[in-house]
């Protein structure tokens, strides 16, 4: 029983240093603001959620694309700018699915 | 007192579900033809199969000059026929999957299975009677599964869609999934299926009339001239070129109105595909057919 156990820790701590070495900034390497990184995450879990309803929108997720490409340039205020239009769409988004779900817009 | 009244709720509900929910599809389909006999008072219910050409004279002539001379659409259903013929590694062919040897069957799928509870599209059938073969599944949209199915819906012209719904919970949840995703409004568009090709079939979209949605699934697979136009601009100029499944339109019609697609033969596509051919039942099938 102990084997897995120590497995399981070791490969915990790999992940944590590996999640450490990648998120650090690298010497040369640009890396995103708290502020841009926050965003993004906002916003992906907001789509998330939207996807989970069956009501994504078709150009959220490239717009979170794109919001992870400039923050990885370094550019956080561009990221930041479609993060959070990106977590406003799939806010929206989920407010639709509520909507329609209450309401029964068939042929009467 | 109160032991008689839950007594009395209970009997009540259980009678009356099932009453309910069996008269729902079938009011459903009245209301839907009712709605499309006012909208375009000088189309006969039948002529509904023929999509926009059966509400716009000038672009059914021209299709009908098409259909005439030389359907696009013919190498895919010859290449569709070799292909249902042609045996799998075991010897066995698609008949052996289907009743009537696969001849003549389009009108009832897609069909509810009572034994999975789910609904079997024809697409799905194919694809099924492959793995059960021991072959590979086709991809779903486009290519040869098209081309099968559109050798499928040629043998098959003439015959009335005969979608059944039965009276089992499961069959009636996933007919109102279908309806759902049918009238429901979806995308940054805000738009459902319905306003294009309910409310405002017949109006134009830009350039596009909106077709009626009475018969939409009557000439399935389509070849579309769009369709067809992609594939060659990227080098492709098979018979299959032009091809696709309703479900390859439902995904179009999605991004359209910029909603993220459904993956293809899943439940959701399924339950709408359900819904959206029950609405075009008693009409012929004449698939496979041109369209815009």
């Amino acid at each position: 029983m102990r084997t897995p156990q120590i497995a399981k820790l070791f490969a915990v701590l790999l992940l944590t240093s590996g999640f450490a070495t990648g998120c650090s900034s690298q010497p040369g390497k640009p890396s995103a603001s708290p502020e841009a990184v926050s965003a993004i995450s906002a916003a992906k879990a907001a789509n998330k959620k939207a996807k989970a309803v069956g009501y994504e929108w078709r150009d959220t997720g490239k717009t979170l694309k794109k919001a992870e490409a400039l923050a990885n340039k370094g550019d956080s205020a561009g990221a930041i700018k479609l993060a959070k239009k990106a977590e406003s769409e799939a806010m929206l988004a989920v407010k639709q699915y509520e909507l329609e779900k209450s309401m029964d817009r068939s042929l009467k | 007192m109160k032991k008689i009244l839950l007594i009395a709720t209970a009997f009540s509900i259980a009678a009356g579900a099932p009453l309910l929910a069996m008269a729902s599809p079938s009011g459903d389909l009245q209301a839907f033809r009712s709605y499309f006999q006012k909208r375009f008072p000088n189309v006969k219910m039948a002529d509904f199969k023929d999509g926009i050409y059966s509400i716009d004279t000038a672009r059914r002539d021209a299709w009908l000059e098409f259909e005439d001379f030389a359907p696009a659409y013919e190498d895919g259903v010859a290449l569709g026929k070799e292909l249902f013929n042609k045996p799998f590694k075991n010897g066995k062919t698609y008949a052996s999957c289907f009743e009537n040897n696969g001849i003549g069957i389009r009108q009832n799928y897609p069909r509810f299975d009572a034994k999975s509870g789910k609904i079997v599209t024809l697409e799905g059938a194919i694809n099924k009677c492959r793995i059960d073969n021991g072959e590979e599944k086709l991809g779903w949209k486009k290519g040869k599964i098209a081309a099968i199915s559109a050798y499928m819906s040629f043998t098959s012209r003439g015959n009335k869609v005969d979608i059944k719904v039965p009276n089992d919970p499961r069959a009636l949840a996933i007919y109102e999934r279908g309806k759902r995703h049918f009238y429901a409004k979806r995308g940054q568009l805000n738009f459902s299926c319905a306003d294009c090709h309910v409310y405002q079939s017949g109006n134009m979209a830009r350039g596009n009339l909106l077709s009626p949605a009475i018969g939409h699934i009557t000439h399935f697979p389509v070849w579309r001239k769009k369709w067809a136009k992609k594939s060659e601009a990227k080098g492709k100029r098979g018979p299959t070129r032009g091809f696709g499944t309703i479900q390859r339109r439902y995904g179009g019609c999605n991004k359209q109105v910029r909603a993220k697609p459904f993956k293809a033969q899943k439940d959701e596509y399924n339950a709408l595909e359900y819904f959206h051919t029950y609405m075009s039942n008693g009409l012929e099938v004449n698939g496979p057919a041109l369209r815009q």
